[in-house]
């Protein structure tokens, strides 16, 4: 056992509070656990030495952060910072509630309860230790047919030298509608686990989005999980830059039937970062739909990692799921390993799912040449019109726009090192 | 302007173009015409440069200058344009960020000074109107979900924006309905002036009644086998090409 | 229309027959001592022997494998015998005729004619009867041409330089679990030469049959394919109904050199177990291809039976412009489980690969593909493209899809597809209305499912395993 896994399960057994019951039960799963190897399906690829390593004794001076909210976005934002929650805005909404995890009051305990490491699979080790760990967090409950207007909004910084444990749990009652961003940032040393468990009734509607921009130093581990009932619908979208170890997991259990679940993931990765995205969809109930579209830019010495599973039960009859994963890997040391899989045990389902890691098209080069634009150029436009392809896409306006500010800010600058260092070394 | 002579050229090894002579001067309009598999095609590729053909014998000069040495971009950003046969889509990449590259590119190379983003707007605006494809279409991805004749359109739009002094349009007419096709025409047409010339490959005389060529030709077998003015056309509309493709000037009665 | 579909692939195992033939058996137990003696009954060399103790060594040290999409009770290594050959064999028979008579009846009744006269012409066969090579046909005509075609016991006598150049270097004795077993106790199998430049005139082929009780069967391919030569194998396989499991635990290694090609064909019809899952054959089989500059290595399979499949033939694509390629049907029914696929590493330049797999699930059966495309720093230029079909038939069978692409070159290209269909009532529907029966319809419509393996096979094969899985289909009443 490395000293971090020790002294966690350590901090872990000091925690009494009122989740006490289900924390135990996690610590217990959790003795049982192997700390993952090369040899481990799930880390395959994602060594997890920088973190067995980690070590804040020497830690630099904690930077300013920005925490300022996206501009038009009207959100509702919750900010924390190295994991405590700076405040929860006063005059929300009718029929939203957020809570503080630690303040639960006694009429939300029971579904909390039920909810908390209820939706996320037992099987995600860092969920487990999330589930022993994280003392802060938020509850937030969408009360049935509210519309909500707002999209809540929330932040998550690590700043250097600091460990950081989250769970938030979200609840969308029945015929309700919200959009929920989850926005973790941060580029000093540090580590945090972040878990969200979504719980959608009959006929519920969550737009979401989890933007995992930390990067260089910050470590981060954690996952966005889903259960769907009767016919809800979930549209998310995943953004990652990588970091030196940076792992999502997300699962959408479909368990209603006739559940529509769509999910588009970005990555974008330079320097020695590191991005590992897991998902795994599962039908259990009949006419669901899925569809995930995945795409990722690797460049330099980075490694993308992608797993893609599609679990289709046998009662998951009229199932229709699609799967598509496609990378661009633009430098000889950069790496990208994807295992799209699909796990089928009804006969009457439309399935497939594809993958490819290639250059750009040489034919839409030759067509943006022939309009004057230069090879440099039309590289560029094309790379980026890669990922573009998916921000053009997310439904919300505002947020598209900014987002496709900071990975075409990214992107140029990942271009304009590269150049930089092509130079030097001529 | 356009001097091309004893041009082969061939692709993945097989000889496309054997042997083609086409002599264009400022300000006219050529149409070449022919059956499928002549070469037509394999013309507007090899003038715009497109890698996998390749130049086997012969020579193109473009105002003068040997244009086999130059790069795609370098022969657009010399004022040579192609329309495509089947404009490709770019997904992702918007209408708009691609025209903007392009023009400034354009005017870059022509040492003019950048348009701001609010007269390239207008200008890219009043171009939609021109070939009346909505101007939401700007924001969308290059020709992404396009029909095939707003595909056609809006390489007439590029057009229009970019100015250039030679245009290829290849087979721009197929695919269009009869009111689409007079759009095509009429743009063609605005723009045609004393410096501008044309290279216009169909395969029908119905484009060629609006934008009325000073030569046609007939291309067959990698070769122009027969040139002459626009009364060739509804001539080759009637015969097809068949009594053409027997022997040049062996002129058969059929 | 289900039920017509499951009827349809309930079927006898028709190679389930034992034939009773006296054999030496081995006591079952595996250690240091029955290898010697396994060596020693072969009259093998000692390099052969200590090669053999090296890979029992490793293999006691190394752990059983579980990473694959099977489930089965716990193999007793101890309780399976590892040689048992038929008494008449003891006296090696110099010809055909010399061949005890209910052997060559079952090779007979399996429809592999030994007597040269009466076989395919063009074909040579190696049978080979639980732990040893039984004959070996056409031996002389294809001496003639340079090829050499011989058991794999016969080799290590008699060619021992180019056996101890090449057994391992593709399958190294540690590779995994299955191939060290198989390292250490191997033996029988086939060997092939084919010297520079030769186009091998004629298909070789090997039968493999388990008739014993509670044996293993073990055996070790090893084709060298010189520089610029052309060689096509044909392998086949079957072995009567038990209760019990066996275990059949293969390693075939090809090797082409420069220019050269090796076409790998295999239909596998090992005894599946009956319906309740009782008995049929796990086989566990490493077969690997290495591929030199220019080289083509070309597997195709044909796999119907055994209870456990767990069997991925890779290419190792270590010269420049070489090409891979994998072809497979896999059906599955009863309770069978199969795991299976391919690795294609690209090293070399511009190097190539193909991957088409069909999977056929049927009844409570569970098809997996499992693959894994590397392409290393140095495949400039390289490709491959996978296409994973798979095909449901009925409702409680499961069809899996576990594809591992890795790249490490920017200029090399993957592309992989994977899509799942059923036999629709709506097919089946258009074809009873244009009469023809859902039975025969089932056939056709899995049939052409399967066309872009079939075509691979050279035309003897073809036309089995068309049959074959027309047999399995076989049962359903309009």
């Amino acid at each position: 056992m490395n000293s971090w896994f020790g002294n966690a399960l350590t901090r872990a057994e000091a925690i009494d509070d009122w989740l006490h019951e289900k924390r135990a039960a996690s610590l217990a799963l959790l003795r049982d656990t192997d700390w993952p190897t090369r040899q481990t399906e799930a880390w395959k690829y994602t060594s997890l030495k920088k973190l067995e390593q980690l070590d804040f004794s020497d830690g630099s001076p904690a930077p300013v952060i920005d925490v300022s909210p996206i501009s038009g976005l009207n959100s509702i934002n919750l900010v924390f910072i190295d994991g405590v929650l700076q405040s929860i805005p006063a005059d929300l909404p009718e029929g939203l509630t957020i809570m503080p995890l630690a303040q639960v009051p006694d009429e939300h305990q029971p579904w909390v309860l039920d909810q908390f490491a209820g939706v996320k699979p037992q099987q995600h080790l860092f969920g487990l230790i999330n589930d022993t760990l994280a003392t802060n967090g938020l509850v937030i409950d969408v009360a049935p047919q509210v519309d909500l207007k707002h999209p809540i909004h929330i932040t998550q910084t690590m700043t250097a030298g600091n460990e950081a444990h989250c769970r938030t749990l979200v609840r969308v009652g029945a015929g309700a509608r919200v959009t929920v961003i989850e926005h973790l940032a941060g580029n000093q040393e540090s580590f945090n686990t972040s878990f969200t468990e979504y719980s959608l009734a009959t006929k519920a509607e969550l737009e979401h989005y989890r933007l995992a921009l930390q990067s260089d130093a910050a470590l981060t581990i954690g996952g966005s999980h889903f259960n769907l009932d009767t016919q809800a619908t979930l549209n998310s979208t995943i953004v990652g830059y990588g970091s030196d170890l940076a792992r999502i997991d997300v699962d959408i259990s479909h368990q209603g039937e006739g559940t529509l679940a769509k999910l588009d993931a970005i990555y974008l990765l330079d320097k020695q970062t590191h991005f590992d995205l897991h998902s795994n969809i599962e039908h259990t109930a009949p006419n669901g739909t899925s569809d995930e579209r995945v795409r990722g830019i690797v460049a330099d010495k980075a490694r993308a990692v992608f797993n893609g599973r599609i679990h289709i039960h046998r009662y998951a009859q009229k199932t229709s799921a699609e799967l598509n994963n496609r990378n661009l890997l633009l430098s000889r040391d950069a790496e990208v390993d994807v295992k799209p899989e699909l796990e089928i045990y009804a006969d009457d389902v439309s399935c497939a799912h594809g993958a490819t890691i290639a250059e750009i098209d040489q034919l839409a080069l030759y067509y943006l040449r022939s309009r004057g634009i230069g090879l440099e150029q039309a590289h560029l436009m094309l790379n980026f019109g890669f990922i573009n392809e998916l921000i053009d896409q997310i439904p919300n306006a505002v947020l598209a726009d900014w987002l496709r500010q900071q990975l075409s800010g990214r992107f140029t600058r990942m271009n304009e090192i590269k150049h930089s260092g092509q130079e030097a070394t001529q | 302007m356009l001097s091309i002579k004893n041009l082969k050229a061939s692709i993945a090894g097989k000889t496309i173009l054997k042997g083609l002579d086409l002599t264009v001067n400022p300000g006219e309009v050529h149409a070449i015409m022919g059956p499928n598999g002549s070469g037509k095609s394999t013309l507007g590729y090899v003038l715009s440069g497109r890698e996998a053909y390749i130049v086997e014998e012969g020579s193109i000069l473009f105002e003068g200058v040997d244009l086999l040495t130059m790069d795609i971009e370098e022969r657009a950003l010399a004022g040579l344009f192609l329309a495509f046969q089947y404009p490709l889509e770019i997904p992702g990449v918007s209408n708009l960020e691609f025209l903007k590259a392009a023009v400034d590119a354009q005017r870059e190379a022509r040492g003019e000074p950048l348009m701001s983003s609010k007269e390239f707007l207008s200008a890219a605006r009043e171009a939609c109107k021109a070939v009346r494809l909505p101007t939401e279409f700007l924001k969308r991805g290059v020709n992404e979900g396009f029909s095939g004749g707003e595909k056609k359109r809006n390489d007439i739009l590029q057009m229009l924006m970019l100015q250039p002094k030679l245009c290829i349009l290849d087979e721009t007419d197929s695919g269009l309905d009869i009111d689409a096709l007079k759009l095509v025409a009429d743009c063609v047409n605005s723009q045609r002036d004393a410096k501008r010339s044309f290279i216009v490959v169909t395969h029908y005389q119905r484009l060629l009644d609006y934008l009325k060529p000073d030569y046609v030709h007939v291309l067959s077998e990698g070769k122009i086998i027969k040139s002459g003015g626009p009364s060739l056309a509804p001539e080759l509309e009637e015969q097809g090409y068949a009594w053409l493709a027997r022997q040049p000037g062996e002129e058969k009665s059929l | 229309m289900t039920d017509q579909i499951e009827k349809a692939i309930t079927r006898e195992y028709e190679a389930g027959f034992t034939s009773s033939i006296e054999s030496n058996t081995f006591e079952p137990g595996l250690n240091e001592e029955v290898i010697a003696r396994l060596s020693a009954i072969k009259g093998e060399p000692q390099w052969m022997l200590d090669w053999r103790l090296k890979a029992f060594a490793s293999w006691k040290k190394m752990p059983e494998p579980h990473w694959a999409h099977i489930d089965y009770s716990k193999i007793d290594f101890q309780a399976i015998s590892y040689y048992s050959s038929p008494k008449s064999m003891d006296d090696k028979p110099k010809s055909l005729d010399e061949i005890d008579p209910e052997l060559l009846a079952t090779y007979e009744k399996l429809g592999i004619p030994l007597m040269e006269q009466q076989m395919l012409a063009g074909v040579a066969v190696d049978a080979v009867f639980d732990s040893v090579s039984v004959v070996t046909t056409f031996r002389e005509k294809l001496k003639e041409a340079g090829v050499i075609f011989c058991s794999i016991s016969e080799a290590i006598k008699e060619y021992p330089e180019l056996v101890q150049k090449y057994l391992g270097s593709v399958v190294p004795r540690t590779d995994n679990y299955y191939a060290a077993l198989n390292s250490a106790v191997f033996t029988d199998g086939s060997f092939v030469y084919v010297p520079k430049g030769v186009r091998c005139p004629m298909e070789l082929s090997t039968y493999f049959r388990i008739n014993e009780q509670n044996t293993g069967q073990f055996e070790r391919t090893l084709v060298i394919a010189d520089e610029g030569s052309h060689v096509s194998y044909l392998e086949g396989c079957s072995a009567p109904q038990r209760d019990e499991n066996q275990l059949h635990a293969a390693v075939v290694e090809l090797v082409a050199l420069d220019d050269a090609q090796i076409k790998y064909s295999t239909v596998q019809n090992w005894y599946p177990g009956d319906e309740q899952g009782r008995g049929g054959i796990y086989n566990f089989v490493t077969k690997r291809a290495m591929c030199h500059k220019n080289a083509k290595v070309s597997w195709t399979q044909v796999e119907t039976g055994s209870a456990i499949t767990w069997k991925y033939p890779s290419c190792i694509l270590r010269g420049d412009n070489s090409v891979g390629e994998f072809y497979s049907v896999a059906l599955t029914r009863g309770r069978q489980q199969a795991d299976t696929g391919t690795k294609m590493i690209h090293l070399g330049k511009n190097t190539r690969s193909t991957i088409i797999s069909k999977g056929i699930s049927a009844a409570q059966s569970n098809n997996s593909y499992r693959g894994l495309v590397k392409m290393m720093p140095t495949a400039e230029g390289a490709r491959n493209y996978t296409q994973c079909d798979s095909l449901l038939i009925g409702d409680q069978c499961g069809a899996h899809t576990f594809p591992y692409i890795e790249s490490r070159n920017p200029s090399a290209i993957v592309e992989h597809e994977a899509t799942t269909s059923k036999v629709s009532d709506d097919q089946l529907f258009l074809c009873q209305q244009r009469g023809i029966n859902s039975e025969k319809a089932v056939s056709m419509i899995v049939n052409g499912f399967c066309k872009e393996v079939f075509k691979q096979l050279p035309m003897e094969f073809a036309v089995e395993a068309g049959k074959l899985l027309e047999i399995s289909l076989e049962g359903s009443v309009g």
